[in-house]
């Protein structure tokens, strides 16, 4: 049996297929982790356990209050902004368009890195700390965690973009299809965040 | 780094090696032992001391976390699993040359220690650590039972006897996912369908090694005070426990993320890589098993991941998602727990029941009957157990309005299940039954699972649970199923397997002294077990009333027995493996794919991929 032959057989839209499927299938383990933070928000939220979701003031600390949820809107905004970018990227490879697929990679990656900034802005300057009662928890939960999802979307944008650099999606582009799917689950979940935030 | 390629024997004198090639699990071992230890001295020097006002020990649980993420990115990196991706990242794709070094072409027992990608060194693998998994899981159920033989307890501190519980619990939970979908869905199943190898090799050694190197926070958290709140780990009782909770929250978040790429790898190369012919309606039915149960995982285990990661947030950064005093609920933890928990009980038992019903019609030479019944009752079952989670907090307190339907949704899983009895019984009848091990493993399954699942339905009822939560009761009936169903389907996969997997025939005679040492043994043990938690004794407490000692010494007497037999099994694996009688291709003369391929298997499994005309169920008919 020659094993090179079989390595050569396949088609590149069978292995794309196969590819995309699998990517989904993860990413449907990280929307029911996503789900399940959604629910511990909302769970909590609901409870108001001790009323301790927003502590009251006491002698030791002063009363504890929700951020804007603008902060959340604002990732959402950067992370669809990079999605656009990455679909102008996709078009352009559809197309036979290798300017328009290394520009739209770039402007994809850079949006994920203002994003990355941005996310752990927003947490390193959250005006209470960890101990500060169950909607602080929740929202660090749903920042850093988000954070974490920027920061594949960081690695996966810039091997894009590379790859793009040095002309490896010149034949076949099934890559770039499932980082195009990356990023709209990217988009949905910070967006799911930033809805959860907006009720304190 | 430089690029493999084929070179001739002399040219390999002076050839400096390329880094995949000089990494393996001893380096892995090495670079996670040296990153643990790096973090932990950079840790304890610069992490500040906590706050007077902090809650327990933040710091140590800070330092212990952080040495524990470090051992597991050190043994990651060690072991070769970030070489891909990097090089995906600098568009330096591995070579051809690469791919099959990393397959394991031409490496023999080397492979075995390497990151290799061949779905069979994999399964292999996954056999490995399940028994060793196994063995360590027991030791710890002996030390269990030999401590109850006395109403007063032993020898065995009872601190020391709750995290005994605990990790025997969390080591055979782990055990038991993995014991059918590990070896034979990843050795066999590929073949099976006729495919060259999974869909995504590289993702397949990943959820393996993932698993190695969960197992060192584990053991590590034996040695910094154990898992003291059972396997369950409720919160706060878990927020409170030692450092070696920290060891239970790693294990399980790294076990996770196996499980999750494991699902997707196997779902998709089911869904996307059959052979040709091979329709929904001519796929073997353990296949079917085997995707029911990763693509439950895929959701389910999502949520326990989550459950840690609050745990460990609670621990070490003083959060309060299940603090009550700050705002957080323990209610939460169990829900997230069980949301996992219950589905989690089909993730084994689905796949280990789809193995049995595989080997009836080859044993009974019939026709499976009722292949869709087959397929509804296993999908029944599937989307049912995501229903039902809350049946364990009935007493707990949290919405008791919703009891109800939950008991509902409880008993109607009986129904599925029923499906899956009546094809086996079905496939039986009037067949030309040849008596061998993974036969009466079938025989078996039917009478513990009758049992498990009867004595389950007592426990999905309200008032009876009342009286039965959190006692042997409930022991009994999980050991029933778990190990009376489960483990009995997956030590019928071995023996069954064995020849396709080794070239060599499993021991017979060890196989039948192995089996009815583990089932007589099994049902002394539970069925005493279920008398004294009948009588009111409580589980995972040390020491019990005296009027409890007769049941249990007869299920100690019962465990030593299960021993035993697991040890002539042991024995049995080890000695037809080394010097078994050599297996013929298709010993068993079964019809699905994997008795049509050659022993040893070749790299890729097939010369040609099969093209499939007919179901693997023709028994019975003309020239059958």
């Amino acid at each position: 049996m020659s094993v090179e032959t079989h390595a050569h057989h396949e088609h590149p839209d069978v292995v794309g297929s196969r590819n995309r499927l699998g990517v989904i299938l993860l990413i449907v383990a990280d929307v029911a982790f996503a789900l399940s933070m959604i629910f511990v928000y909302f769970y909590l939220r609901m409870q108001n356990v001790n009323d301790m979701w927003l502590p009251a003031a006491t002698e030791e600390s002063p009363a504890v209050t929700a951020l804007s949820s603008s902060s959340g809107w604002t990732v959402t905004a950067l992370m669809a902004i990079g999605l656009l970018a990455h679909f102008y990227a996709l078009k352009g490879v559809r197309a036979g368009n290798q300017t328009q697929l290394k520009l739209g990679g770039l402007v994809a990656f850079i949006f994920s890195v203002v994003g990355l900034v941005y996310q752990f802005n927003t947490i390193a300057t959250a005006p209470f700390t960890f101990s500060s009662g169950a909607y602080a928890s929740c929202f660090y939960m749903l920042t850093i965690l988000n954070f974490v999802h920027i920061v594949l979307t960081v690695f996966i944008s810039l091997g894009n973009w590379n790859r793009s650099r040095l002309g490896i999606y010149k034949a076949d582009h099934w890559h770039v299809d499932i980082v195009n799917v990356w990023w709209i689950w990217m988009t949905v979940s910070s967006l799911l965040g930033a809805f959860a935030l907006s009720f304190t | 780094m430089t690029t493999l390629t084929n070179r001739p024997a002399s040219a390999n004198a002076g050839h400096k090696k390329a880094l995949i090639e000089r990494l393996n699990f001893f380096t892995a071992l090495a670079l996670g032992a040296i990153s643990a230890i790096v973090v932990w001295r950079l840790a304890l020097q610069f992490l500040p001391q906590d706050a007077e006002t902090a809650q327990y020990f933040n710091r140590e649980d800070k330092i212990t976390l952080l040495s524990m993420v470090a051992w597991f990115v050190g043994f990651m990196t060690g072991i070769g699993a970030l070489i891909a991706p990097f090089r995906w990242l600098t568009g330096k794709d591995l070579s051809h040359d690469e791919n099959m070094y990393y397959a394991g072409k031409d490496m023999g027992v080397k492979r075995y220690f390497r990151y290799t990608t061949d779905h069979k060194v994999v399964g292999i693998q996954y056999l490995v650590i399940t028994t060793v998994i196994f063995f360590i899981g027991g030791v710890l159920a002996m030390l269990i039972r030999t401590n109850l033989g006395h109403p007063e307890g032993g020898w065995i501190h009872p601190q020391a006897y709750n995290s005994i519980v605990g990790t025997h619990g969390i080591v055979m939970i782990v055990g038991t996912i993995i014991m059918v979908t590990g070896p034979f869905g990843n050795f066999i199943m590929p073949i099976m369908i006729g495919a060259r190898d999974m869909a995504f090799p590289r993702l397949n050694a990943l959820s393996f090694w993932l698993i190695v190197a969960a197992a060192v926070p584990l053991l590590w958290g034996q040695f910094i005070g154990g898992i003291t709140t059972g396997w369950s780990a409720y919160n706060p009782l878990a927020s409170q426990a030692p450092l070696g909770m920290d060891g239970y929250i790693m294990y399980i978040c790294i076990f996770a993320i196996s499980t999750m790429v494991a699902g997707a790898n196997i779902t998709t190369t089911v869904i996307r890589m059959r052979a040709k012919g091979m329709t929904w309606n001519r796929t073997p039915i353990f296949i079917y098993g085997t995707v029911a149960s990763v693509a439950l995982a895929l959701p389910a285990f999502p949520v326990f991941f989550l459950s840690q990661v609050l745990s460990a947030m609670d621990r070490a950064l003083g959060t309060s998602f299940y603090d009550t005093a700050h705002g957080g609920s323990g209610w939460l933890y169990e829900n997230l727990f069980w949301l996992m928990g219950h589905p989690e009980v089909y993730v084994i038992l689905i796949p280990a029941v789809a193995a049995l019903m595989e080997m009836a019609p080859v044993f009974s030479r019939n026709p499976l009957f009722s292949f869709n019944l087959a397929v509804m009752g296993i999908a029944g079952i599937s989307g049912l157990s995501v229903l039902v989670w809350a049946h364990h907090m009935y007493i707990s307190g949290w919405a008791p309005l919703l009891n109800a339907p939950f008991m509902l949704t409880t008993e109607l899983i009986s129904i599925p299940t029923g499906m899956l009895f009546l094809v086996l019984v079905g496939t039986l009848w009037r067949g030309r039954i040849w008596v061998t091990m993974p036969m009466a493993s079938i025989f078996a399954l039917l009478w513990n699972f009758m049992i498990g699942g009867i004595t389950g339905i007592y426990l999905s009822d309200v008032p009876a649970d009342a009286f039965l939560h959190g006692s042997m009761y409930v022991t009994a009936h999980f050991h029933y199923t778990l190990m009376g169903a489960g483990l009995t389907g997956a030590l019928a996969s071995l023996v069954y397997w064995f020849p396709k997997m080794t070239g060599r025939m499993f021991d017979k005679k060890l196989s039948w002294i192995s089996f009815w040492l583990t089932q007589i043994g099994f049902n002394i043990a539970f069925i005493g077990m279920f008398a004294v938690g009948l009588a009111g004794q409580p589980r995972r407490v040390e020491g019990y009333a005296a009027i409890f000692n007769q049941g249990n010494l007869i299920t100690t007497i019962g465990a030593y027995m299960i021993m035993a037999g697991m040890l002539v099994l042991l024995h049995g694996l080890i000695s037809s493996w080394r010097s078994g009688v050599k297996a013929p291709m298709n010993p068993w003369q079964a019809k699905t794919l994997e008795w049509s391929v050659a022993n040893p298997i070749p790299l890729e499994n097939f010369d040609v991929l099969p093209t499939v005309t007919s179901d693997a169920y023709g028994y019975g008919k003309a020239k059958s």
